[in-house]
């Protein structure tokens, strides 16, 4: 029997978009860790110990702060158990803040790693 | 032979063509930036183009339960022309009594506008119960008069010698319809399917009468809560714009060449 109706692309272009889908979600459910990694810096680059930095979720036309988190010896924090697909991080210490970093992410609860770190103005 | 200037045809074509296209470029072109979409003075090309706004649309809104309502009333509406459409057309080429007064009924119908049969829609929906369901949203979608005769044409379009030897072989009518007319009428089921589709994926009044509660909305009624939310003209409401488009446009794509041939079939004798 021909199987010549495999080639329709009626078949192809439904099977294709399927088969991505199906990849898709199988990338997503391996990297949705909610994992939020970083670092807090001064103006000269140096980390900064004992920052606290918080994490906002993006609502529709609001940021809500849901997690806070302090940072350790080399600057560093992270956030677990982020369920969001847009968060904003913002650092504080003494007084001294840092600019709101926004962070896009492909899917929720993606896991992330900055390269950029949040700079303390004033320090 | 053709005279003239191809290549002056061709150029007013292409002129024709990117006036009809620029706004769905402005659209695209909006929706994968953070631009506004009345910025003067406006830019041609996309400044820090990004998709997220399509991420934003997916997450920020039901859209996947949206998308999924739009797909089962675009599936029940395909499936109720291709099939009873297919049995009107058929019934019409054939001779009985009062033909041609059912043919002048259905051809004064097209003339009385959707909007007003809408309150005797939705009480016969309501008596039959399938207010606020798919079928219910798909119901007034399932027959279209104008899908009737693009099959009534292409069905005459058979020789008679083939529908009288399939009834001599002894097919009965239903099979003389699956296997011998549809076979040879795929463009005509192509516009079917390209037609029902629009309709029944664009359709907006219909769903916003008939459904009560939101997870029974489909993408138009969708893409008006959103904008009530967002209330401003920026990438998000363009990305949402552009994939309540995409599949209307996917489905034309793979079927405009039957498409085309259904339409024009019976425009010309011989």
């Amino acid at each position: 029997m021909s199987a010549s109706w495999l080639r329709s692309r009626w078949v192809v272009v439904p099977g294709a978009i399927l088969a991505s889908t199906l990849a898709w979600n199988v990338y997503v459910a391996a990297h949705a860790t909610g994992v939020i990694e970083g670092r807090v810096v001064d103006r000269s680059g140096r980390p900064v110990e004992g920052a606290i930095v918080t994490l906002f979720n993006r609502s529709f036309i609001t940021n809500d702060p849901r997690q806070r988190t302090m940072t350790g010896p080399e600057g560093r924090f992270r956030f677990d158990g982020n369920d969001s697909h847009a968060v904003q991080l913002e650092a504080e210490v003494a007084g001294h803040r840092s600019e709101r970093m926004t962070v896009r992410l492909w899917f929720r609860a993606q896991e992330r790693r900055l390269e950029t770190p949040l700079v303390l103005a004033g320090r | 032979m053709r005279r003239g200037f191809p290549w002056a045809r061709h150029a007013v074509l292409v002129l024709v063509s990117a006036v009809m296209l620029l706004p769905f470029y402005w659209v695209l072109k909006t929706a994968i930036t953070d631009e506004n979409i009345y910025a003067y003075p406006p830019r041609l090309t996309p400044l820090d183009p990004h998709l997220f706004n399509f991420v934003d649309v997916w997450y920020l809104i039901p859209f996947p339960r949206y998308l999924l309502n739009s797909v089962i009333v675009s599936a029940l509406a395909v499936a109720g022309n291709v099939v009873l459409n297919a049995l009107a057309g058929y019934a019409l080429t054939r001779h009985f009594p009062a033909k041609r007064l059912v043919l002048l009924l259905l051809l004064s119908c097209m003339l009385i506008p959707f909007q007003a049969t809408i309150i005797p829609a939705y009480l016969i929906s309501a008596r039959l119960g399938v207010l606020n369901t798919h079928l219910g949203l798909a119901l007034p979608l399932l027959s279209t008069i104008v899908c009737i005769f693009i099959y009534k044409a292409s069905f005459e379009a058979v020789p008679k010698s083939l529908i009288d030897a399939a009834r001599i072989d002894g097919l009965s009518e239903w099979r003389i319809i699956a296997t011998v007319l549809l076979p040879l009428s795929k463009p005509a089921i192509a516009t079917n399917v390209i037609l029902a589709f629009i309709w029944s994926w664009n359709s907006f009044m219909w769903p916003l009468i008939i459904t009560r509660d939101a997870e029974m909305q489909t993408l138009p009624l969708g893409l008006a809560r959103f904008l009530s939310y967002l209330e401003d003209t920026t990438g998000a409401l363009y990305a949402f714009v552009v994939m309540v488009l995409l599949p209307g446009i996917l489905v034309f794509l793979m079927a405009q060449k039957e498409f085309i041939r259904g339409l024009t079939s019976g425009a010309t004798k011989g």
